[in-house]
């Protein structure tokens, strides 16, 4: 598993002026767990560029700040 | 301040008292990902929350949780000026309400509030019972399209009900929505004029899903009276509409509409003369033998097959009476 380098190229974009820091939804429903915790400011970001494209991250965040970004193939 | 709530729980339903909108929403969603019934009681008071989403999160909460304690709550949110909230709390109810829950309703439905009559009339939809039948009709003459239309779609949803002359006016209703749900309704109904009303918007209504609606409508009263009209209706300007009297044809027809039904073998939708095919193989008349086996060679392979079909019916009916 790939780590990444520039998260603005990973396909789960974490809008992070909208993330709250105590929330754990959407790394609790992640099945291949690779949405994490930034550490030094709380709000969650893509750790692993591994995904699915299941969706209940963006589905279940509750203030809408997951985008997933389907590659167009997969539409 | 629940005393009777795990310790597991209680962060979280302390977190729920929140002056801060980000608390209430992590703890309103945490509290549904754990999916304790415990939590029930503190998820209905956040439905009175004044954040819409932390409304809208406790209601799928509490939709997941399935305790019918929730349906009284849940119905409040059912008046709620955002349609997202209405929306959630109604396809909760969807699932939540049982027959015992009919008084609720009927209390509802006579609250002076448009979208609590509109939810409360797709809920009873989901009971059957006739007895919301005189809180249904006053709403037959309702202002608001929206209500007609509920309220004849519900009609039809309702058991035992079988005659029902205050709806037969709403298949001349001004608004096309409501048109077409009433001649879906009429279909269901057993009044005396039912038929005629039906056959006069299967050829006369300028709206074609309405005239749609009435030959599938006509095709469940199976009435021999309304063959000469079905038979107008099969030069119907929309394919749709000729299509569905095609089928009602399958049912009820006779001899006279045989040349309206060849007229549509050559119609240039397949699934018309697919079902013309299948009518002229029920009525059984050999003298069309020669016109179905001309349509072997049609373009659509399911119309190749319905005509082989009707010839093997008909041949057969033909040995039968020999014998």
């Amino acid at each position: 598993m790939a780590l990444t380098t520039q998260r603005v190229d990973v396909p789960v974009i974490v809008d992070e002026s909208k993330c709250l820091e105590k929330c754990q939804a959407c790394i609790e429903v992640c099945p291949l767990d690779v949405l994490v915790k930034n550490p030094e400011t709380g709000k969650a970001y893509m750790k692993y560029d591994e995904c699915w494209f299941c969706l209940p991250c963006e589905k279940e965040c509750p203030t809408n700040a997951i985008t997933v970004q389907i590659p167009f193939l997969l539409r | 301040m629940y005393d009777d709530i795990n310790d597991e729980l209680n962060p979280w339903v302390e977190m729920l008292q929140s002056s801060a909108v980000e608390d209430r929403l992590v703890a309103v969603k945490t509290l549904q990902h754990m999916g304790d019934e415990e939590a029930i009681v503190p998820l209905i008071q956040a439905l009175e929350d004044e954040d819409t989403s932390v409304k809208k999160i406790a209601i799928t909460a509490i939709w997941e949780l399935t305790n019918p304690i929730a349906v009284k709550p849940l119905m409040a949110c059912l008046r709620s000026p955002d349609a997202e909230v209405r929306e959630e709390a109604l396809s909760a109810l969807k699932e939540l309400v049982a027959p015992a829950d009919l008084l609720i309703l009927l209390d509802a439905i006579e609250e002076d509030n448009f979208y609590m009559q509109l939810n409360v009339l797709i809920l009873l939809r989901k009971i059957h019972d006739a007895q919301a039948l005189p809180y249904v009709l006053p709403f037959f003459e309702s202002e608001r399209e929206e209500l007609r239309e509920a309220a004849i779609t519900t009609l039809r949803y309702l058991n035992q009900v079988e005659t029902c002359p205050p709806a037969l006016a709403l298949i001349n209703d001004s608004s096309a929505v409501v048109r077409r749900e009433a001649t879906l309704t009429l279909g269901y109904l057993k009044d005396e004029e039912v038929i005629e009303l039906l056959c006069e918007a299967l050829t006369d209504d300028p709206d074609w899903q309405v005239r749609r609606n009435a030959a599938q409508s006509i095709a469940l009263h199976k009435d021999t009276s309304a063959i000469s009209w079905l038979k107008k209706a099969l030069s119907d300007e929309h394919w749709q509409v000729r299509k569905f009297t095609a089928r009602t044809l399958q049912e009820i027809a006779d001899d006279s509409v045989i040349p309206a039904l060849v007229k549509c073998l050559t119609d240039e939708y397949s699934d018309i003369r697919r079902d013309a095919a299948i009518a002229l193989g029920n009525i059984g008349n050999p003298e069309v033998l020669s016109v179905l086996q001309q349509t072997l060679d049609d373009p659509d392979a399911d119309v190749r097959i319905f005509s082989q079909r009707a010839i093997d019916k008909i041949r057969q009916q033909q040995t039968t009476v020999n014998q």
